[in-house]
């Protein structure tokens, strides 16, 4: 497998980074993944660490060859990571259980299979287009879908952060579906949280990948979007990786972070502590003023 | 340190924009308080303050005992929020209502509406004899209406029993005590810390809490139902598993039922989860068969059908 990887996330404007990324890949097999802490309810960052955790340890203990069903994979795993948030919060009698969005790829065998639960997206480039992205699970795409707003008026909607589907919630998450793409050479996914995508269109993102490669065009880009966004800017994360000409002969680029295929174990590239167990819970004063408000708001919801 | 006992709020504080008025009762965990607004529409104020471990001498201000005792505070704390929480998604007749939540003093308040009222409880206690069958299968009809409403914000209460069904002076049943509610209607339910109460709880609480359900809290009716009749709670579920020798409520009965009833239940209690009614919807048809299905067998008395004039009657006395 050759590709070219790169990733990067940056804290915004905000008080805490809640947005976890990693990409992980052996010598058959690649996983990409990003996890969005949700930052209405307490300690997103936790629900965050703990995906991104849960998909990158299961990765490395299936894939000693290729994953066998990447689809299944992507499934089984999200949950696992739904149930190990839950379980963490019950653990630690978090006054309320975090939450996160996620979107995970597989690439090996020449195929691309991703999965995604909330507004975090991924991009598939080829030829200088946008081939497929995700459907977010949000109000806003909702309101699309039926016709009610336009994608420009969603961007500025005051709802536009509200998803109905995410991991950590009362509900299990219902996991979306790619279908299974062939990788042509030239292919570029790109995985993002809404701070990062949200200030951008992805159109000029294609045109501009015909041009420069992702190591260059990422950097921009981020830089572009926080500029957008402004002191507000919400954290922002991406990986984004380019498919690369498979001869194993081919030039070997690893001092610009392309895969250099090892030939046993995995090289894995995260900004967790890649051990849930070692995650630190303390109530404070903020977890309770925002169970309060949560409460607070389901009686104004519901008063007679 | 064991028997240290908190210092209530005193009458006539001022707790946010309600002026606390009395004591209503004291638990382990919680003081709840008799309260009114400026309006002065009476409230319930429950306040978080578990005896042995938050100290409040002098002041208001609660402080914790000891650090060891800090994650005992803080799972009170969470079981405190989650019945707020549980409670704050439903609003129905047959559920106590939260009317705010807040926090003051370094604890939380949970501000509910206030029943006028006694706890089946304490009419099992005082009344059992008179207790008719359309009394039990009145009470239960409306209980499970609230559960009914319980189960469809998928929560499970996990902890119905006499002391938590308040009985109003119209012989309405409201659904109190949430703090061992759980989202728990989900297919993979967290693995749930053990909280039962003897007699009431089902098997699947004391060990497989992944089989919990709708028919968990379906057994406690029928438990509760058990003891109206039976005066005392049947044999505890662990037990039962071990050696079920549950006296049948016919042999307990003091008034005559009909067999329809102790068929209904006895299939509430059946040890089996799968072989109870799997809703409050399931059990609900069924105490709400018409009546001559089930009153040839019972000669029926004209007395006891005053059971609700009688009980109106004994809680003017007692609150007014």
């Amino acid at each position: 497998m050759r590709f070219t990887v790169f990733q990067d996330s940056q804290i915004g404007g905000r008080r805490v980074n809640q947005d976890r990324l990693a990409y992980s890949y052996s010598k058959d097999s690649l996983l990409m993944v990003i996890a969005d802490g949700m930052g209405g309810h307490a300690r997103g960052e936790i629900a965050a660490e703990i995906a991104v955790n849960t998909l990158n340890n299961r990765f490395q203990a299936e894939a000693r060859s290729a994953i066998r069903r990447p689809k299944e994979f992507l499934e089984s795993s999200i949950h696992a990571a739904h149930r190990a948030i839950v379980a963490f919060a019950d653990k630690n009698d978090m006054l309320e259980c975090p939450r996160t969005t996620i979107v995970a790829a597989i690439l090996q065998n020449g195929k691309a299979q991703w999965a995604h639960v909330g507004d975090s997206r991924l991009y598939f480039f080829r030829s200088g287009r946008l081939a497929v992205a995700t459907q977010d699970h949000s109000r806003v795409q909702q309101m699309i879908d039926a016709g009610i707003i336009t994608p420009d008026q969603a961007a500025v909607h005051p709802d536009r952060n509200k998803i109905y589907n995410c991991l950590g919630g009362v509900l299990p998450p219902n996991v979306t579906q790619s279908e299974e793409w062939t990788l042509q050479i030239g292919d570029s996914i790109w995985i993002s949280t809404d701070g990062f995508w949200g200030p951008l269109h992805a159109t000029p993102i294609s045109d501009r990948l015909l041009h420069e490669d992702i190591l260059a065009l990422v950097p921009k880009l981020m830089e572009e979007a926080e500029r957008k966004a402004g002191p507000e800017s919400d954290n922002l994360s991406v990986v984004a990786l380019t498919w690369e000409r498979q001869e194993e002969d081919a030039a070997d680029r690893a001092d610009r972070g392309v895969g250099t295929i090892p030939m046993a174990g995995y090289t894995t590239t995260m900004n967790t502590t890649q051990q849930s167990a070692s995650i630190k819970y303390e109530i404070s004063d903020d977890d309770i003023e925002k169970a309060i408000a949560e409460i607070q708001n389901a009686i104004k919801k519901v008063s007679r | 340190m064991a028997s240290q006992s908190n210092q209530p709020l005193p009458e006539g504080y001022q707790l946010k924009n309600y002026l606390i008025d009395k004591v209503l009762s004291s638990g382990g965990f919680s003081i709840v308080y008799l309260a009114h607004d400026e309006a002065g529409t009476p409230y319930a104020i429950k306040e978080y303050l578990p005896a042995a471990l938050a100290v409040r001498s002098d002041g208001a201000d609660v402080s914790i005992n000891s650090d060891e005792n800090l994650s005992v505070f803080r799972h009170g704390l969470k079981c405190f929020f989650e019945e707020g929480r549980s409670l704050a998604m439903i609003s129905h007749p047959n559920i106590i209502r939260v009317e705010n939540f807040f926090r003051a003093n370094e604890t939380v308040y949970m501000v509910m509406q206030y029943v006028r009222g006694r706890t089946l409880q304490f009419h099992v206690q005082r009344h059992r004899h008179e207790f008719s069958e359309n009394f039990i299968r009145s009470i239960f009809t409306h209980l499970l209406n609230g559960l009914r409403e319980v189960h469809a914000n998928k929560l499970l209460h996990l902890d119905i029993k006499p002391a938590n069904i308040y009985v109003t002076m119209e012989g309405r049943p409201v659904l109190l005590d949430f703090g061992a509610a759980r989202q728990a209607l989900t297919e993979d339910a967290p693995k749930l810390r053990p909280m039962y109460t003897a007699g009431y709880a089902a098997t699947e609480q004391y060990h497989h809490h992944e089989q919990m359900g709708p028919w968990t809290d379906i057994y406690a009716v029928g438990a509760t139902m058990y003891t109206c009749i039976g005066g005392s709670y049947p044999q505890p579920a662990n037990e039962r598993m071990e050696d079920d020798q549950m006296e049948p409520l016919r042999n307990l009965a003091r008034a005559t039922f009909s067999e329809d009833l102790y068929d209904i239940i006895d299939w509430c209690l059946q040890l089996d989860h799968m072989s109870r009614p799997q809703s409050a919807f399931e059990l609900q048809k069924a105490l709400m068969k018409d009546s001559t299905e089930w009153r040839a067998d019972v000669a029926v008395n004209d007395s006891e059908s005053s059971f609700g004039d009688r009980l109106k009657a004994t809680l003017s006395k007692k609150l007014f």
